[in-house]
């Protein structure tokens, strides 16, 4: 504590000892690390010191100091970060997926952010067309077709009080061609429009309230990435069929029942949604009634509640959603004519 | 210009009348650090009078007293609000007195308590300080000067 006072314990102002004016041009001026936002820029700091004493003749006098006003200028801060819990799952060829991000201005003055997404990035397996970016206005953190605004750089570029944040979602469109487990990364970055560099580089007279504006820690401008990642599903179909005649043995003769076995497995770490295997009679065959199964148990042939139903001379079973991993086997008879 | 000097103008008619007993004189002043890199890399701490700062920057009060009369002034005590966005960090020398709760009291830092956040009496830390004051023990000699420095950071 007393080295930093020293030199000031003399009668002199410490300022003239340093040798400034040598050296105008080669110092370069760091800022201080920075508060988050801080006191508002533009407001004026004012000190005044004051003395009370009693005068000779006993009576008590206040002396005030001159005052020294002082003014905050505005510290360009923003940050950038990923709002989804992880990578968002999608499937090829899919529009309109989205990526969410939050930028928060983190200097001390109202900023307006240009936004950008870049999906050209290493250590991904495809690029994402992004399509749109778009402001959370109505600030419920999801994004609502129609209802947020799509954002246009230049045009309203998201103006952020100081420790405001907005979230941005980034909508893209996935390859067709990308495959399962296949990533995808976009980066959105928030740059102040007042200007960015270096910390510590000044634009005069742009801060708010008529003070510099300084880029602070972060640059004035944040990234962070966010990623796709392909979801995909296919399925296989494995026919088998068993023939029993009415003679005990196995010979495809009139009379001979033939049990169809049809096994549906999907592989992949994706859902398929609204599986449905048909399956024609053959000709020459009449279908068995009642014989559908599913899983083993009876279905009936009817169009009702039930998954199975025999109509046009056909045997339909609607396996419904089935995750990569999963199996159903479906069995039905028919009687060769 | 012009409004500065109606200001000037007002600040005087109000003195005048406390001229005659204007005995002691204050002037105070505000030093910003600022880190500075030579061409050679070297970082050096310079003091600055700004007209602007940052969050962040640590700022050097002094205020120095000067006795201009003929007598000695007796319960000579000097005090600094500290202003909104400056928080206190630390005074030079031994001596100073502190106040957080606007300068009603006032005592030692290590001696002063403020409500924390739950509600319950915590011991005081130097952002807490609003007020900072020498209280000196001896009149203050006809023709005497000095200074009194302390620290703090812009909010």
């Amino acid at each position: 504590m007393k080295s930093i006072f020293g030199a000031l314990s003399n009668a002199k102002p410490p300022v003239l000892r340093y040798r400034m004016a040598a050296f105008p041009l080669a110092l370069v001026f760091l800022p201080n690390a920075a508060y988050a936002a801080g006191t508002t820029a533009g407001t004026t700091i004012s000190n005044t010191a004051s003395a009370t004493y009693n005068d000779p003749g006993g009576t008590q006098q206040t002396t005030p100091s001159n005052t020294v006003d002082i003014l905050v200028d505005e510290l360009l801060d923003v940050t950038v970060a990923s709002a989804d819990p992880g990578d968002v799952t999608v499937v090829p060829g899919s529009t309109n997926r989205v990526l969410s991000f939050v930028v928060t201005n983190t200097g001390n003055g109202s900023e307006a952010f240009r936004l950008t997404a870049n999906t050209s990035l290493g250590g991904d397996q495809f690029d994402p067309t992004t399509t749109s970016l778009v402001l959370d206005t109505n600030n419920n953190g999801v994004y609502d077709a129609g209802v947020d605004t799509v954002y246009t750089a230049g045009s309203n570029d998201p103006v952020l009080t100081p420790d405001a944040s907005i979230r941005v979602f980034v909508l893209s469109t996935i390859p067709g061609a990308s495959t399962d487990l296949d990533r995808g990364l976009v980066n959105l970055t928030a740059a102040a429009t007042t200007g960015t560099g270096a910390p510590g580089t000044s634009f005069a007279g742009q801060g708010q309230g008529g003070g510099d504006a300084v880029v602070g820690s972060t640059g004035a401008d944040g990234v962070d990435d966010g990623a796709y990642i392909v979801q995909n599903a296919s399925v296989a179909l494995v026919k088998s069929a068993v023939v029993v005649d009415p003679f005990g043995g196995s010979e495809p003769v009139p009379g001979a029942i033939i049990t169809y076995r049809l096994v549906a497995t999907v592989s992949g770490t994706g859902t398929l949604t609204n599986l449905t295997i048909g399956d024609a009679i053959p000709a020459n065959t009449t279908y068995q009634t009642g014989s559908i199964t599913l899983q083993s148990s009876a279905l009936s042939d009817a169009a009702d509640s039930d998954a199975g139903e025999f109509s046009s001379n056909a045997v339909a079973v609607r396996l419904g959603a089935l995750s990569g991993g999963t199996s159903r086997t479906v069995t039905f008879r028919v009687r060769i004519n | 210009m012009v409004k500065q000097g109606l200001i000037f103008a007002a600040a005087a008619l109000l003195a005048a009348p406390a001229l005659a007993a204007d005995q002691v004189s204050l002037v105070s002043e505000v030093f910003v650090e600022k880190v500075v890199v030579a061409p050679n890399g070297r970082a050096s701490t310079l003091l600055k009078q700004p007209d602007v700062v940052m969050p962040g920057d640590n700022l050097v009060f002094v205020v120095k007293y000067r006795n201009q009369g003929a007598q000695s002034a007796r319960n000579f005590i000097l005090t600094n609000p500290m202003p909104n966005a400056v928080a206190f960090r630390e005074a030079a020398g031994e001596g100073a007195l502190f106040s957080v709760d606007g300068g009603k009291s006032w005592g030692r830092l290590g001696e002063l308590k403020v409500q924390g956040s739950d509600r319950r009496l915590r011991s005081a830390r130097p952002d807490d300080v609003t007020h900072v004051r020498w209280a000196f023990r001896q009149p203050l000699p006809a023709g005497a000067s000095g200074k009194v420095t302390f620290r703090g950071t812009v909010r």
